[in-house]
């Protein structure tokens, strides 16, 4: 018994994706959600890789990779929000932001 | 041995961190305590016979983004945000219930399933070295890969049309 079976590290991929999903769903101030959302995309990518090694093949791995991408180009985006609210307004608060809509 | 051990303190560093990122209060807190998960989930990627994506992780995740998120926190100098309400939401029981359903459909799902998770992990050839990582992506996801370059430069362009409009309506005030 030398390696850690799959199991393990995908128990740790839904671990971390629920306390991210937890946090998008309990935290009202957009900087804290962006953070969760980055924990829920770091355990799918967990699970991405794991299966990776699982299959030995390259995919997974490649699939994360793109995870990487769309989560920094939606960080960026999301930032960019949080920073032109602020400026608008001095409460940072999502159930406000229901006013933009439309 | 060593690898279980390396493991557990892999695991418990993601899961730890994860839920101090949940619970703390503060952003700036929350932000550095990402660190510690992200840097968590790199080593669990060494683990898993992936350095590449590994050391993109602690560059792109850990460096990267980690840093803008410290840069707005500190532009925005950890004024707080939706205070009181931020605790108290009024879907938390929600939120619960749905975490909790999913985390024993998880579990369920683990336990019960066919694939050979529980096993001793086979050993792999070469799947996570630089080299492997661009052949795949040149012999098979030369499409997907184009796309991230155009993902990347569509949200650079919003980024910067964000930033021009909320300054000139600062200015029309």
């Amino acid at each position: 018994m030398s390696g850690v079976p799959l199991v393990f590290y995908l128990g740790v991929s839904a671990a971390m994706f629920l306390l991210g999903l937890l946090g998008v769903m309990t935290r009202r101030n957009p900087l804290l959600l962006l953070l969760a959302v980055e924990l829920m995309l770091n355990g799918a990518n967990i699970a991405l890789v794991g299966f990776s090694r699982h299959w030995d093949t390259t995919d997974g791995q490649i699939f994360a990779l793109v995870v990487m991408v769309v989560a920094a180009a939606e960080v960026v985006i999301g930032l960019g929000l949080v920073v032109a609210v602020f400026r608008q307004r001095l409460q940072l608060n999502v159930d406000d932001l229901a006013r933009l809509r439309g | 041995m060593g690898e279980q051990i390396v493991f557990g303190f892999a695991a418990a560093g993601a899961i730890g961190f994860s839920a101090l990122v949940v619970a703390l209060p503060g952003p700036f807190r929350a932000t550095v305590s990402l660190i510690g998960a992200l840097l968590s989930v790199a080593v669990i990627f060494v683990l898993l016979a992936a350095p590449f994506v590994a050391v993109i992780q602690v560059i792109v995740y850990a460096g990267a983004i980690v840093v803008l998120f410290l840069f707005v926190v500190a532009y925005l100098g950890e004024r707080p945000l939706a205070g009181v309400a931020d605790r108290l939401a009024r879907y938390q029981v929600l939120a619960w219930i749905v975490v909790v359903v999913l985390a024993v459909q998880a579990v369920v799902v683990l336990a019960t399933t066919r694939l050979a998770i529980r096993e001793e992990p086979k050993p792999v050839g070469d799947i996570g070295s630089p080299e492997a990582i661009g052949r795949s992506f040149i012999d098979s996801y030369i499409v997907p890969f184009e796309t991230t370059s155009l993902v990347l430069l569509i949200a650079a362009v919003g980024a910067v049309l964000l930033a021009k409009r909320a300054v000139q309506m600062e200015r029309g005030r």
